[in-house]
């Protein structure tokens, strides 16, 4: 059905995709399997013509795809459900199939095409009742609305991105009976997934990608999970980075059983718990997605738990980012653009955008800007921060010296944790190892580090204890030192869940 | 760091010159584009302008009228490029005027025999409060209902305004008089005389200085830096820990209140008695000043004195040369679109 | 007066009030529903109001200013099109500069054309009475609705159309999308900047028709300002009737009856006061408003200006 030849994108320096070849077969399913970064998302984004590819082509359907706008993709027949719908809830199901859709005539059809609606619902086992307003379905449903406007127009392929990461575990398996439904009838699927375990639940064949190249193609049936999670986090490791060899000193940070939503009211994190010890780095390992961006929000006092408590220094933390701020945590976020720094903003006004009421930039109810370049001006010093002067707007830095900025503010409060949340996101090697080098150099120092980020390779190299998320729990933890990464791999995917141990957990020795 | 950077740091913390270069900019097109609308006429637009300007600025007398009428918009205009600041729109001045109005009015004609240096001080109190209430009302609609301030404040202000109505007809109202009013307030609640022989009452003095007060208050204050960061990203005043709500309703508390002492000199100061519909049209024009200010306190000084200088000049150069005093609202509203036109293209190219 | 007779000319006053209301609130919808605040509304109606008095009375024929009118309001709502949907300026305060733009336009072109800048008086023949044979008989039903000016019948007309293209067309869907999630609409290939200079437009138009209803069908002449108001009073009425022609048309009639009402506040000797009267309906919309809140009512990207990614 697809053919896809010699697919090459590159962003920049980042090689995306590395000359994949891809092949998917009438009335079959394929798993699309890989970390972040894989090149997974940028080979559909070419697919479905959203990007146009350096190089490479493909066919479909016996005939040449032109590849470069979704137009071409979706008269071909082929369809995308991309991970945050395209729908407008205050409409009904009936009408957001009818938008955009010329079928539907110019004066609206709805009768005609909500009888088809309920057609395709009943062939399929849609369960979609063509007057429901669609704000009011469950995403599941919601999702369903997509994958039938995508049927509906004669879709023959459809292409599904991560399409279970706002389900919950039933509508997971209705799902999966959908797709299988759709296969049988000589429909074509491409699942792009991280999780092992639905990966070989629904999928005829298998390719791992890694690195922007193809790492191994699989049956799924000549397929074991072993295999396959060496196939998508396999790679020679440098080995962890030099370091002070210390004991851990006295649990700094501790988490007990958190349970959090997000803004859509889907719970994130299903019973988090660990804690994180003076002098050690703790990274939590993980695919986006699983719950380590509602982590960051509620430890960094932006969001508050529905459930679970959350301690430092045997204390327990009030919510807000004050009671943070007094008690000597620090966070880098994971968007240095628009939460970490104001643009438009000073270097001077971003060190004390944090504490603005607060000595040393708060004196008697007015702002100290005094105070504030001379601590920009320490920063600039301590970091090589190159910018031309404290009054420049953070705009003017490039992405390196944006976060070295965050640095130094939030590093500049000797804080006691530090929360640092895909800190080196964006950044060339160097500033990369710059930031890697003062997260150890504060560690070594004796304050306690939370490091959250989707990097692998980073975690391993910087971290004393690895724990993995998978959604919403901590799945396991492992120390990177000589760690056998398929196990790792496997908790990623979903596949592996260890009891942790309280030698685990805690950091004590067992 | 040379002491002019400083100064400049300190009054504007940086982007001043694009902003006060779009007002420059929009004020001259417009005049410009009136100039044409004047020549269409059939009337030559330098004599016009020039007749503006004498009927202005030309005798001590026409200063104080032009003063008087800038000081409810230094105040208005204030409050607005606040809360505009936090990006906050908010049009209910006309409402807040009023109700400050009717406090001070209220508290006057309870009062008439308090000493008249603390009368009028106490009634702009009142006015104060009424307007603080008012517009503190609108923040709340706004933050518990998730409702745009815009819809809030605008109905605010119709209520606002009949509910003076009302209480014109009642109690504080003067019977037999042809028009909704209340009874000449007691002579210890006027305003003083700036300049004794002008109509110049000390309101503008008060003006000013509040002013001042809001430009120290958001550059030099956490609440100023608060109000900076939550108009420019809202993520990162999170991450800062600024609470949205908290200073939304206090930037239109304080707004409100402003307007409500501009209320109350203009009860106080100008018409001696509360009047049906002295606070028409108020509203619309806070916001103009505050965006031609280029939502900024100080910024906000002279165009309320350009609005002010136009429309008292108005009357003069419909007189000496023909040209009818509408043009001044064609120049307003004409300020106020390239004015807008140019901050939205120096954006659009600022933004890489 | 009779109580009977009293009531039927009160509602009568009612429907008179609500007409040119009803106009300026349809094109409102329109420019709300794809995401673009109407407070010009003001602005366009006194344009409308202005250019159908100057054209009825240099060319001779009402006709003429009613197609004024609608140019007169479309000019303003291209200016509004152009500064808040094309460039992004902030739709708030591009509406209220219109509005003062044309309170100021239009009254110094009304007196362009006199000596001393004096305002000249232009009269034009009133609009009148088109009753309905047959109809116009029926008791109370015939002089409320059948025995009504021309363009009264239109108002109503055009509420049924405008209804009907927003269900049941593909533009009127397309068009509400735009005002829910542009996003979502760009991605089925429509331009949502297109679609709302559009709807900004076909807003002037018809409010262009609501400034002439007054000034041609019930006053006869321009006067300064003469809106006074109603643009906003439109706005309101809107959200009473929560984005739908239907619910508007009732919120129209609410303020032309809370209107109609307080002027009778004495003849019909009510013992309510003539400003709680004209209250009532503010505070209606107000509650109607804060009763929304997160209801899906208020069109999701009304006021948010669209950029591409």
């Amino acid at each position: 059905m697809l053919s896809m030849r010699g697919i090459v994108k590159s962003y920049g320096a980042v090689r995306a995709n590395r000359e994949i070849d891809l092949d998917v077969s009438a009335g079959a399913i394929l798993g699309l399997l890989g970390e972040n970064g894989s090149g997974k998302t940028t080979l559909m984004n070419v697919l479905y013509g959203l990007v146009r590819p350096d190089a490479g082509r493909a066919t479909f359907k016996g005939r040449p795809l032109s590849l470069g706008s979704p137009r071409a993709a979706i008269e071909a027949g082929i369809g995308m459900i991309h991970q945050h719908f395209m729908l407008v809830p205050s409409m009904t199901v009936t009408e957001n199939v009818m938008l955009g859709w010329a079928a539907a005539g110019s004066w609206l059809r709805a009768a005609a095409v909500a009888a088809r609606v309920r057609e395709a619902s009943r062939v399929y086992g849609l369960e979609l009742d063509p007057d429901a307003v669609v704000g009011d379905l469950p995403l599941g449903l919601q999702q369903r609305v997509e994958i039938l406007k995508a049927v509906l127009r004669g879709a023959d392929l459809l292409i599904l991105d991560e399409p279970t990461s706002n389900l919950s575990p039933p509508e997971v398996g209705a799902l999966l009976a959908v797709l299988r439904r759709l296969r049988d009838e000589g429909r074509s699927v491409i699942f792009i997934s991280h999780k092992l375990g639905e990966v070989l639940d629904i999928c005829d064949e298998v390719v791992v990608l890694r690195d922007g190249a193809v790492a191994g193609r699989r049956t799924v049936a000549g397929a074991s999970r072993d295999d396959l999670a060496r196939l998508m986090v396999g790679r020679d490791l440098t080995p962890p980075l030099a370091r002070v060899a210390r004991e851990p000193g006295d649990e700094v940070l501790v988490v007990a059983d958190l349970h959090a939503r997000d803004a859509a009211g889907v719970e994130r994190l299903r019973g988090v718990s660990f804690s994180v010890r003076a002098g050690e780095i703790f990274a939590i390992a993980g695919v986006d997605g699983n719950g380590q961006a509602e982590l960051a929000e509620v430890l960094g006092g932006m969001a508050v738990p529905t459930r679970g408590r959350v301690f430092v220094a045997g204390a327990e933390l009030p919510a807000g980012v004050a009671a943070r701020l007094d008690a000597g945590v620090a966070h880098v976020p994971a968007d240095r653009a628009s939460v970490g720094l104001v643009r438009d903003m000073t270097l001077a006004d971003n060190v004390m955008l944090r504490d603005a009421d607060r000595a040393p930039f708060c004196r008697r109810g007015w702002l100290d800007f005094a105070a504030a370049r001379e601590a920009a001006q320490r920063g600039i010093e301590a970091f090589a921060i190159r910018a031309e002067g404290v009054e420049t707007p953070v705009r003017a830095l490039s992405g390196g010296n944006q976060q070295k900025v965050i640095l130094a503010r939030e590093l500049g409060r000797r804080p006691r944790l530090l929360l640092a949340v895909q800190p080196t996101r964006g950044l060339d090697p160097g500033a990369t190892r710059f930031v890697i080098d003062r997260v150890l150099a504060l560690r070594d120092a004796g304050a306690a580090v939370l490091y959250i980020s989707t990097e692998l390779e980073e975690i391993l190299a910087v971290a004393d204890r690895v724990g993995v998320m998978y959604a919403g729990r901590l799945v396991g933890v492992v120390r990177p030192g000589g760690t056998d990464l398929t196990r790792v791999g496997l908790m990623m995917a979903g596949a592996l869940e260890e009891t942790p141990d309280a030698a685990a957990l805690y950091g004590v020795k067992a | 760091m040379t002491a002019g950077a400083l100064a400049r740091s300190v009054v504007s913390g940086g982007a001043v010159a694009r902003p006060l270069a779009s007002a420059v900019v929009g004020i001259a097109v417009a005049l410009g584009t009136a100039a044409l609308l004047v020549l269409f006429s059939g009337r030559n637009p330098l004599v016009a302008y020039l007749a503006l300007l004498g009927g202005a600025v030309g005798t001590p007398d026409r200063i104080a009228v032009a003063l008087n009428k800038a000081t409810p918009y230094l105040l208005t205009g204030a409050g607005v490029a606040l809360c505009f600041r936090a990006r906050i729109v908010n049009i209910g001045a006309e409402g807040q005027i009023a109700l400050g109005g009717l406090a001070a009015t209220w508290l006057a004609l309870r009062l008439p025999h308090a000493p008249a240096l603390v009368l009028p001080l106490l009634c702009a109190l009142a006015g104060a409060a009424a307007g603080a209430a008012w517009g503190g009302l609108a923040a709340l609609v706004r933050l518990k209902r998730r409702v745009h301030e815009v819809l809030v404040t605008l109905l605010l202000n119709f209520v606002g305004v009949l509910i003076v109505g009302e209480v014109l007809q009642g109690e504080l109202g003067e019977p037999g008089a042809g028009f909704p009013q209340s009874p000449l307030l007691p002579s210890a609640a006027w305003l003083p005389k700036l300049v004794p022989g002008t109509d110049l009452h000390v309101g503008v003095l008060v003006a000013v200085a509040a002013v001042l007060v809001c430009q120290v208050v958001l550059w030099r204050t956490p609440f100023g830096f608060r109000l900076r960061v939550l108009g420019a990203s809202e993520g990162a005043a999170r991450y800062a820990g600024i609470s949205f709500a908290h200073t939304t309703l206090l930037v239109m508390m304080l707004a409100g209140g402003l307007a409500g002492v501009a209320g109350a000199i203009e009860v106080l100061g100008v018409h001696y008695r509360l009047i049906e519909g002295f606070s028409h049209g108020f509203g619309f024009a806070a916001v103009s000043i505050a965006l031609i200010g280029a939502l900024s306190p100080l910024g906000v000084l002279p165009a309320a004195l350009f609005f002010g200088f136009l429309e008292s000049g108005a009357l003069a150069m419909q007189r000496a040369v023909g040209v009818p005093t509408p043009l001044v609202s064609v120049i307003q509203g004409l300020t106020m679109i390239f004015v807008l036109a140019a901050m939205a293209l120096s954006a659009a190219r600022g933004r890489v | 007066m009779s109580l009977d007779t009293a009531v039927v000319e009160l509602i009568t006053a009612a429907v008179r009030i609500a007409t040119p209301l009803f106009f300026a609130a349809l094109g409102g919808i329109l420019s709300e529903r794809a995401g673009v605040f109407a407070v010009g509304l003001e602005g366009m109606m006194l344009a409308g109001a202005f250019g159908g008095v100057l054209a009825s009375h240099l060319i001779g024929s009402s006709a003429a200013g009613l197609a004024a009118s609608v140019a007169a309001g479309v000019l303003i709502a291209l200016l509004v099109a152009v500064a808040a949907v094309r460039f992004g300026a902030d739709q708030m305060v591009t509406g209220l500069a219109v509005n003062i733009l044309a309170v100021g336009l239009t009254s110094f072109l009304l007196r362009g054309f006199a000596a001393r800048g004096e305002a000249a008086i232009v009269r034009v023949p009133v609009l009148s009475a088109w009753p309905v044979p047959g109809l116009a008989d029926l008791p109370v039903l015939g002089p409320v609705l059948f025995r009504q000016p021309p363009l009264t019948y239109a108002a109503a007309a055009l509420g049924v159309l405008v209804a009907i293209f927003l269900a049941r067309t593909r533009a009127g869907l397309t068009l509400r999308t735009v005002g829910e999630n542009p996003a979502a609409a760009f991605a089925v290939g429509v331009d949502p900047v297109r679609v709302r200079v559009a709807a900004v437009l076909a807003c002037g138009a018809l409010a262009g028709i609501g400034g002439a209803v007054l000034s041609l069908q019930q006053v006869g002449t321009f006067t300064d300002a003469m809106t006074n108001g109603r643009g906003y009073i439109a706005l309101a009425a809107i959200i009473v009737g929560r984005w739908l022609p239907g619910g508007t048309l009732l919120g129209c009639l609410l303020f032309g009856a809370a209107d109609a009402l307080q002027l009778r506040v004495q003849s019909l000797r009510l013992p309510v006061s003539s400003y709680v009267i004209q209250m009532m309906p503010y505070v209606v919309a107000l509650v109607v408003l804060a009763g929304l809140g997160r209801s899906a009512r208020l069109p999701a990207a009304l006021g948010v200006p669209f950029r591409r990614e």
